[in-house]
C-alpha cells in the first residue's frame, strides 16, 4: 500500500527519538535525517524535503526551549502537523448534486489510469443513485473508444464516442450536449494523456474544456511518478485549473511521494485512489485519518487539534 | 578568499573531510535528476571509495575532481556490455533456423508497451522484414483492439516496399502464454522473420502475475525479453528492474531496457541510470537498447487516426 512502508520508518525514526531519555541535538539530527532519508527514498520533492527539514528544525529549536516544554510531544506534533501539511490542501473538493447537470473532465499524463478511473468514478456515482455516463474524448490514441466501450459496458454505464471524428473538441461538446439533453446528472470526460512539453496538447486540453464546461477537473497522477510530478502537475493546474486528484496504482509497491508532492505544489486535494485494474478497485481519499492510520500514531492525531 | 582556495587541492592526497561536501551537494543533484536513493548512493559511495587517498596531480578544485568521477561511473553504467545489433541477430538466426526471431516486451501498466512495441515493428518493417505481431495483453480492455489499430496503420507501410505485418490475436480472457506459443508456430509455419509479442501490464509486487512470466517465458523462448520502464517513475524504477530481471527464472534475464516517455521529463532522467543499476547481474549483465532508443520517442507518427505518412 501507498506510503505504508514510509509510515512505519517515520514512526520508527519519531519514536527511537521519544524513547531516548535525552533529547539532544545529535539524536535529534539522527532523527531529521532518517525521516528526510525516507521521504526521499518514497520519491517527495527533494526541494520539498528540504523545506520540511527547516521547518522541523526552526519549529524545534532546542536549545531556546524552555525547562517546562515537553520536547517529545512537540517534536511528534511538528512532524505530524508538517506531513499533514503535505497531503491536506485544507482545500474542500467539489461536490456533485443529484437532480442537475454535473460534467467531470478528466486529465493527467500518458498512461497514468484516467480512462480506467474515469469508468470507476462513473460506477462509483451510480452505485450511488446518481444517472451516470462517460465522453469519450480520446481521439488519438490507438484502441481508446474500444478501451472505454468495453469498459462501460462491463459497467453497464452509457457512454458516448467516435471512430471516424478526429477533433476531440466536437466529440466531447456533441458528447455532453447530447447527455445534457437526456438529464444525466454525472457526464465524466475522459481526454487523452498528454505532458506540459507539447504546447498544442495543452492548448487542445483547453479548448475540450471551454467545449465542455467541466464543474470539476481531475488530475490522474500514477502512484509510482518521481521528482517530474511537481512540474508536470503545476503545468496541468496553471492550464486546466484542477480542482481535485485522483492517485491511481496504490496496490504497486510504489510509496506515493511523487503524486502526494503534487498535492503539496497545486493544492488539491485527493478525492480517490485507485488500488487495482478492476472496476471496483477505487477507494474515497480523507487526509486526516489517511495519515493518521498511516503513521500508526493513533493519539497524534488528537494532537492537532489541541 | 580563503574559502575559494580552500576548495582547491594541488598535489594532495584526498581525505573523506575534502569529499564529503562535493559528494554531497553530487548525491543531491542526482536525486533532484530523478535518480533513485538507493542508485545515487550506490553511486556516490563508489565514487567516494576511489577518491579517498589518491594523490591529485595539479592545482584542481575538488568539485571538479568528483564531478568527473562521477560523470565516469554513470558512463561505466549506462554503457552496454553487449551489443544489441536487432537486424544482425535476426539475419543470423535466419540463416540457422527456421523458427521466427521472438521479441517479448514487458513492463509495469501503463508504461509504453504496446506503442514501444509498434515503433520496433515500424523499425524492423522499413528493415523489410515481416513481422507477427502477438496480441497478448488479453485482459486490459481495448487492448487487442490498439494493436489492431497499429497493425492497420503499419500495413500501409508495406505497400510502401516494406515487410509484411500481420495481427495473431485471441481476443480476451485466454491464457497469455499458450497464445505465444501459438503465435511464434504459426509465425514459423507462414515463414515470418520475427514475431512481436504484446503482454499484459502487470505490477512487479503482484506475486501470482510476476510468475506467470516464467511459464511464459518457457513456451514462448523469446530471443530478445525487452522491459519498457517509463521516465517518469521514481524510485519504484530499481524493484521495477529488479522484479521483471528475476520473474523469468534463474537461467534468464532481461536483454535490455527501452525507456519510454524520455520526452515528459526535461532533463530529470534519472530512471535510465536507476534501472541500470538495479538490474546489473554478475552473469548476464543488462543493457539499454540504445538502437531502439533512436526511433522517435514521441508516439505520435503512430498514432491511431494520424496515417503513418509523417
Ligand atoms: N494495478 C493498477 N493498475 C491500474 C490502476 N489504474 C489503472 N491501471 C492500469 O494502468 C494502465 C493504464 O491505464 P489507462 O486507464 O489506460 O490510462 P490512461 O491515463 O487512460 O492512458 P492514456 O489514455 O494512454 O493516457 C492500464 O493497464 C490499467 O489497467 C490501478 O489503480 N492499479
Ligand atoms: N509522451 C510519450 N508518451 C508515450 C510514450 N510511449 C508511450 N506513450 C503513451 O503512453 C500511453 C500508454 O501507452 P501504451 O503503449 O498503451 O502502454 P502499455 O504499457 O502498453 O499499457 P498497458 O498495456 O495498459 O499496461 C499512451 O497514451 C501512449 O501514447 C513516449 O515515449 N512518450
Ligand atoms: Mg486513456
Ligand atoms: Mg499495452
Amino acid at each position: 500500500m501507498v506510503l505504508a512502508d514510509l509510515g512505519k520508518r517515520l514512526t520508527s525514526a519519531v519514536s527511537n527519538l521519544t524513547h531516548s531519555n535525552v533529547v539532544d541535538e545529535k539524536a535529534f539530527d539522527a532523527m531529521i535525517k532518517e525521516i528526510c532519508s525516507a521521504l526521499i527514498e518514497s520519491d517527495v520533492n527533494v526541494k520539498l524535503v528540504a523545506n520540511l527539514r527547516k521547518s522541523i528544525k526552526s519549529a524545534v529549536n532546542l536549545k531556546e526551549l524552555g525547562p517546562g516544554v515537553n520536547r517529545k510531544r512537540l517534536i511528534q506534533k511538528t512532524v505530524f502537523d508538517e506531513l499533514v501539511k503535505l497531503v491536506d490542501p485544507h482545500n474542500e473538493p467539489f461536490k456533485p448534486k443529484k437532480g442537475r447537470t454535473n460534467v467531470i473532465m478528466f486529465v493527467g499524463l500518458q498512461g497514468s489510469g484516467k480512462t480506467t478511473s474515469c469508468t470507476k468514478l462513473a460506477r462509483y456515482y451510480q452505485a450511488r443513485g446518481f444517472k451516470a455516463c462517460l465522453v469519450c474524448a480520446d481521439t488519438f490514441r490507438a484502441g481508446a473508444f474500444d478501451q472505454l466501450k468495453q469498459n462501460a459496458t462491463k459497467a453497464k454505464i452509457p457512454y458516448y464516442g467516435s471512430y471516424t471524428e478526429t477533433d476531440p473538441v466536437k466529440v466531447s461538446r456533441d458528447g455532453v450536449e447530447k447527455f445534457k439533453k437526456e438529464r444525466f446528472d454525472i457526464i465524466i470526460v475522459d481526454t487523452s494523456g498528454r505532458h506540459q512539453q507539447e504546447k498544442e496538447l495543452f492548448a487542445e486540453m483547453m479548448q475540450i474544456q471551454q467545449a465542455v464546461k467541466p464543474d470539476q477537473t481531475i488530475m490522474v497522477l500514477d502512484a509510482s511518478i518521481g521528482q517530474a510530478a511537481e512540474a508536470q502537475s503545476k503545468a496541468f493546474k496553471e492550464s486546466a485549473d484542477f480542482g481535485a486528484i485522483i492517485i491511481t496504482k496504490t496496490d504497486g509497491h510504489a510509496a506515493g511521494g511523487g503524486a502526494i508532492s503534487a498535492v503539496a505544489a497545486t493544492r488539491t486535494p485527493i478525492v480517490f485512489i485507485g488500488t487495482g485494474e478492476h472496476m471496483l478497485d477505487f477507494e474515497r481519499f480523507a487526509p486526516q485519518p489517511f495519515i493518521s492510520k498511516l503513521l500508526g500514531m493513533g493519539d497524534l492525531g488528537g494532537l492537532v487539534e489541541h | 578568499a580563503l574559502r575559494f582556495f580552500q576548495n582547491f587541492v594541488g598535489g594532495k592526497t584526498l581525505t573523506k573531510e575534502d569529499l564529503d561536501a562535493p559528494l554531497n551537494a553530487m548525491k543531491d543533484h542526482l536525486l533532484r535528476k530523478n535518480v533513485a536513493l538507493e542508485a545515487a548512493t550506490d553511486i556516490i559511495d563508489n565514487v567516494s571509495t576511489s577518491l579517498i587517498g589518491v594523490k591529485t596531480s595539479s592545482f584542481q578544485r575538488v568539485e571538479t575532481i568528483v564531478r568527473a568521477a562521477v560523470e565516469a561511473s554513470i558512463k561505466r553504467i549506462l554503457t552496454p556490455t553487449n551489443s544489441l545489433d536487432l537486424l544482425r541477430e535476426i539475419q543470423q538466426k535466419k540463416g540457422k533456423s527456421k523458427r521466427p526471431y521472438v521479441i517479448s516486451i514487458v513492463g509495469v501498466n501503463g508504461v509504453g508497451k504496446s506503442t514501444n512495441l509498434s515503433k520496433i515493428c515500424f523499425f524492423l518493417l522499413q528493415n523489410k522484414l515481416s513481422v507477427l505481431v502477438a496480441a497478448c495483453d488479453t485482459f486490459r480492455s481495448g487492448a487487442v483492439e490498439q494493436l489492431r489499430s497499429h497493425v492497420t496503420n503499419l500495413s500501409r507501410l508495406s505497400e510502401k516496399d516494406a515487410g509484411l505485418v500481420t495481427l495473431y490475436e485471441k481476443g480476451y480472457g485466454k491464457d497469455a502464454a499458450n497464445i505465444a506459443k501459438e503465435a511464434v508456430e504459426y509465425g514459423q509455419a507462414n515463414g515470418y522473420d520475427v514475431v512481436l509479442i504484446d503482454t499484459a501490464g502487470r505490477r512487479h509486487n503482484d506475486q501470482r502475475l510476476m510468475s506467470s512470466l516464467e511459464k511464459f517465458g518457457k513456451l514462448a523462448q523469446p530471443d530478445k525479453i525487452l522491459m519498457v520502464g517509463e521516465a517518469l517513475v521514481g524510485s519504484d524504477s530499481v524493484l521495477q528492474a529488479r522484479n521483471f530481471n528475476e520473474a523469468f527464472g534463474t537461467s534468464r534475464g532481461l536483454d535490455g531496457f527501452i525507456i519510454s516517455k524520455c520526452d515528459t521529463v526535461g532533463d530529470m532522467i534519472g530512471t535510465l541510470i536507476s534501472m541500470e543499476l538495479a538490474s546489473w547481474r554478475p552473469e548476464s549483465a543488462s543493457q539499454h537498447c540504445s538502437n531502439i532508443s533512436n526511433t522517435p520517442l514521441t508516439p505520435r507518427p503512430l498514432a491511431s487516426n494520424q496515417a503513418t505518412d509523417k
